[in-house]
């Protein structure tokens, strides 16, 4: 019910960056990003590879703390309050922003484990609601029909694919508000990918997206609006048809046009 | 026109240079002979340390080695050291030898009979002495001896010779002797006679000293037993020790005497067969136990010991041997172990009383009237009433080992009843080796039991927490630190464990209840008071700094626990001397006390602690990096989902590691079972089967450390220490056998494709 109230009024700031930088031990990733990512769109962060778009988006679910030797200037902002505030507790930080990998990375467990393992572990075991979750999940990530006879095998018995849906699900699982998503297809042939983005598409309704890709057709194809990095500053930023169609910056033109990658 | 170079390139840009080839051919077969040199090696140490332990289990053999003929009927049977030269003696005034070689005899005179016809003998192979009755009532002895002769050098033959010895005039009995038998202690010395008006008497003999000329061998005392013996007397036994006597009647009943300073006096009457004849007794090799013979050929040993711990030292039986079978009895006793060699007619066997097993059977081609072992029990002679004799080579050198003695309980002389005892030397010749590898194997057990018990839990919890918790930079110094710890020489470890914290610990064992108590317990408290502090709080320690939070509160309850501990031992560990009802609050006097079970300073406790640090870095380090290997996108995706830093460990890191944690505990388990100096050092090395923590152990590995060095090459002792290697190699090739099976099976289930 609570996705609906809140379609109804998408907030335009709902993740706001503010001059964010960010690094690791010496080296510096990310040169004061400022940017708002509104709720209920797909946002696609590109630019070529190390130009810092993973480690933004690392930095919304403050994954980057798990990393030894990382400092931050600036501030993320989370519907208005900030990720780094002491009172934020960092794991239910984790559980209102999903993420799903690059690589697909489900446990050594069964299909039906890996979906509910955001539930177990805030220690809600009870069976109605661990099946329920699993059937919605599956079916929100387009996996049900496909592994519903299956659910206690083994999750590495599907294809990287639906191994890639299956994160998908168990990232949803809990219903995070936002997903991110690190560049979900890099590691899945074009059919599975193109499965992929017709998921992610139908997820848009109910979740605020980032994902990160290198894939300029998928950010154009999935995205509402597309953030260009490079050497970690962000270049242009606005609605995917403009960036595209009509960028404003020349290195973001180069780089769609394929000049340098 | 010369060919451009850029459309004609080098055609020996495909070769493959000459030192690249000649160094790839040298490398494989470098590594082919090492690793084949490897299996050899291996495969050398188990040809050495096979040979050395199957000759254990290897039956005994006899073979025929000569035949002659003597023309006397022997009554008894002798031989020199060599098993060269036999006598034999027919009860009449001359000794005859014959050459086992060349069949020559030759005769000797009884010395000192002085006309008198000889009525009773008997012979002490040990001292090799016949003792002899005259029909005056006379008794006394010769010495038969050999003398060793050598021909450039090599020995070569034997010479026989007699020594005679004093005569003894019996004040009491007077008439003809019937039966006479001589126990030699050196100083002390016994005889047991029988006359022919049925009496029978104990005489001593002590060497008293006159003020000129040296010490006399005579009479200290004579006492008539006849009155304390009910039956006809058949077979009359004094001891090797002087001290004992055994004497058994027609009907089977046998009654023991023993002259102490007490004076000769009956202890005790028993009657081994119901009622049935003997037909054979006789002392064993130290004097200790008897080997008795039914008519019907039933034969048992029986034994000295204490029924219970005050009680009288009598006999009992201890051993039930297979029947020797139908006709005359034939027995020999070993002079340098417990074998003996006995049978019936013509059957044979040797039989070993230790385990009760019976060495060698067979049967011989002449009907046996008189056996005798030699003295390095290498050979044995018997001699049939037609005076023909034969020599048989023994071949059994390890007549006290074997499956029973080393794995069995076996009932040792002297002892109560069966047990499982490990005692390989002791302090005279005539010591009984106690072979029991159990205690040993029980000892390895609970040695590494018990360093495992303190080393598992530590090491486990701190690679948990290394890998989970603490922060890279901390980790960075505690990791190496734990890797230095394990290179610690054990000699040292023990070292500190035997003669530093042994009498701290001993002292201070309330202390150490208290901080086992104390400790895990005020972690938790803080833990608990932690997860009450304000949120605002407890991020500005987060990413694993919370250890300095814990650390003063564990170095304070540590503070506490030690100092508290000897309040604690005044409140519940009082010793109350049982004679005075002095209370003195002393642990290690209340513990015996409480318990019924030892208290030692070297214990388990404190090898627990020293073996923590030997194993507890070998399980750290491997643990640890199992750990830290889990890819870090499956811990990013437990993190992400919501998991914190202690459900990731939980349902993800440790099933993904759990085969390299347990390849960890093998490794720890492996160093513990092997450890050898901590375990010499530390623990007592007192070969008990007990479970208790405050008393000591002796493991395999130490044993071998300790009793190697003074285990005579090829001997049944030195071979049994092999064997104890090779238990020890099968304990742990079993056990990491079936854990790599383990290992593997959770490699299966977690595997990460």
């Amino acid at each position: 019910m609570s996705s609906e109230i809140s379609k109804k009024q998408p907030r335009p700031d709902f993740i706001r960056v503010e001059d964010f930088s960010f690094h690791y031990g010496e080296k510096q990733a990310i040169f004061d990003i400022d940017m708002a990512i509104p709720e209920n769109e797909i946002t696609a962060l590109i630019g070529p590879s190390g130009c810092g778009k993973s480690t933004l988006l690392r930095n919304m679910n403050r994954m980057n703390d798990l990393i030894d030797g990382v400092r931050h200037e600036g501030d993320i902002r989370l519907d208005g309050v900030s990720l780094y505030d002491p009172s934020v507790e960092v794991i239910s930080l984790r559980k209102r922003v999903g993420m799903v990998f690059q690589k697909y990375n489900p446990f050594a467990k069964s299909i039906y484990e890996n979906v509910v393992f955001s539930l177990r572990v805030a220690g809600r075991n009870g069976k109605k609601e661990l099946d329920e979750t699993v059937e919605r999940s599956l079916r929100d990530a387009a996996l049900w029909d496909e592994v519903k006879d299956r659910l206690h095998d083994s999750a590495f018995g599907l294809s990287g694919g639906q191994q890639q849906r299956l994160c998908i699900a168990r990232a949803i699982a809990n219903r995070p508000e936002i997903l991110l998503m690190d560049e979900p297809c890099a590691a899945l042939d074009p059919l599975a990918t193109l499965k992929i983005e017709e998921l992610i598409t139908t997820l848009k309704n109910r979740y605020t997206i980032v994902i990160v890709t290198h894939n300029m057709e998928q950010a154009t194809r999935c995205s509402d609006r597309t953030a260009f990095l490079y050497m970690g500053k962000l270049i242009e930023y606005g609605k995917t048809v403009q960036v595209f169609e009509n960028p404003k910056e020349e290195q973001t033109e180069s780089y769609i046009t394929g000049r340098f990658s | 026109m010369p060919p451009e170079p850029a459309n004609n390139p080098d055609p020996r840009r495909f070769e493959v240079s000459k030192a690249t080839l000649w160094f790839d051919r040298f490398m494989g077969w470098a590594i082919r002979f090492g690793g084949i040199g490897v299996i050899i090696a291996v495969f050398g140490i188990f040809w050495f340390i096979g040979k050395e332990v199957i000759p254990l289990f290897k039956p005994g053999a006899v073979v025929k080695a000569a035949s002659v003929t003597s023309g006397t009927t022997p009554v008894i049977l002798g031989v020199d050291e060599w098993g060269e030269m036999p006598f034999f003696y027919s009860g009449g005034n001359k000794v005859v030898f014959v050459d086992g070689e060349t069949g020559a005899r030759s005769e000797r005179e009884v010395p000192g009979l002085e006309g008198q016809e000889i009525t009773a003998s008997s012979y002490d192979p040990l001292q090799r002495r016949i003792a002899l009755g005259l029909e005056d009532g006379r008794v006394g002895s010769f010495i038969v001896g050999y003398e060793r002769l050598f021909e450039n050098g090599e020995p070569k033959g034997v010479k026989p010779f007699i020594t005679a010895e004093p005569w003894f005039e019996l004040k009491n009995a007077g008439g003809p002797v019937t039966a006479i038998s001589y126990g030699d202690a050196g100083p002390t010395r016994i005889m047991a006679v029988k006359t022919a008006e049925g009496k029978v008497e104990v005489i001593r003999l002590g060497l008293k000293g006159g003020l000129v000329g040296g010490k006399k061998l005579s009479v200290t005392a004579e006492v008539d037993i006849t009155p304390q013996i009910s039956g006809e007397v058949a077979l009359i036994r004094a001891s090797q020790n002087g001290q004992m006597v055994l004497v058994a009647d027609k009907v089977g009943k046998v009654s023991y005497f023993l002259a102490d300073t007490q004076g000769v006096t009956k202890r005790q009457e028993f009657t081994p067969f119901g009622g049935q004849g003997l037909a054979q007794m006789d002392f064993l090799f130290g004097g200790v136990s008897a080997i008795l013979t039914a008519e019907d050929g039933t034969q048992e040993q029986w034994s000295l010991f204490r029924k219970t711990e005050d009680a009288e030292r009598l006999f009992g039986m201890t051993k039930d041997f297979p029947d020797v079978g139908d006709g005359r009895v034939t027995f020999a006793k070993s002079q340098r172990n417990r074998t003996f060699l006995t049978g019936a007619g013509r059957g044979l066997s040797i039989r070993h009383s230790t385990s009760g097993v019976v060495r060698w059977e067979g049967t011989v081609d002449i009907d046996p009237a008189a056996a005798i072992l030699d003295a390095k029990g290498e050979s044995f002679w018997i001699a049939s009433e037609t005076g023909e004799a034969r020599k048989f080579e023994i071949k059994d050198h390890h007549p006290d080992a074997g499956v029973q003695a080393f794995f069995g309980k076996v009932w040792y002389e002297g002892g109560a009843g069966p047990v499982y005892q490990w005692q390989s030397t002791g302090g005279s010749d005539d010591f009984e080796a106690k072979l029991s590898l159990v205690p040993l194997i029980f000892g390895s057990l609970k040695g590494t039991a018990y360093a495992l018990l303190f080393a598992i839990p530590v090491a486990l919890l701190a690679a948990v927490f290394s890998a989970a918790f603490l922060p890279a930079d901390v980790k960075r110094i505690v990791k190496p630190t734990m890797e230095i710890m394990s290179s610690l020489p054990s000699v040292v470890l023990g070292f500190l464990a035997g003669l530093w914290l042994a009498p701290i610990l001993a002292d201070r064992v309330p202390s150490v209840m208290m901080l086992v108590i104390l400790i895990p317990f005020s972690a938790l408290l803080v833990g608990y008071v932690w997860c009450r502090m304000p949120l605002a709080f407890r991020n500005r320690f987060e990413g694993g700094n919370e250890w300095m939070i814990v650390i003063p509160f564990l170095a304070l309850a540590a503070w506490i626990g030690w100092s508290v501990g000897p309040l604690v031992e005044k409140m519940f560990f009082v010793y109350v001397e049982p004679g005075t009802g002095k209370r003195i609050a002393d642990f290690s006097l209340w513990w015996p006390q409480a318990t019924g079970t030892s208290f030692q300073q070297r214990n388990s406790l404190v090898l627990g602690f020293i073996m923590g640090f030997a194993v507890i870095p070998v399980i750290f380090t491997i643990a640890e990096d199992a750990l830290s290997n889990v890819p870090k996108n499956l811990t990013a995706a437990a993190s992400a989902l919501g998991a914190n830093r202690w459900q990731v460990v939980w349902t993800v890191m440790l099933p993904v590691a759990s085969s390299g944690i347990f390849s960890a505990l093998m490794i720890g388990f492996g160093r513990a079972v092997g450890e050898t100096m901590i375990m010499v050092m530390a623990t007592g090395n007192t070969p008990i089967t007990e479970w208790n923590l405050f008393s000591g152990m002796r493991t395999l590995s130490a044993n071998l450390a300790v009793e190697l060095p003074e285990a005579p090459d090829g001997s049944t002792h030195y071979r049994t220490l092999f064997l104890g290697a090779i238990v020890l190699f099968a304990m742990t090739f079993v056990l990491n056998t079936i854990a790599e099976i383990l290992r593997q099976r959770l490699r299966e289930k977690n595997k990460l494709v």
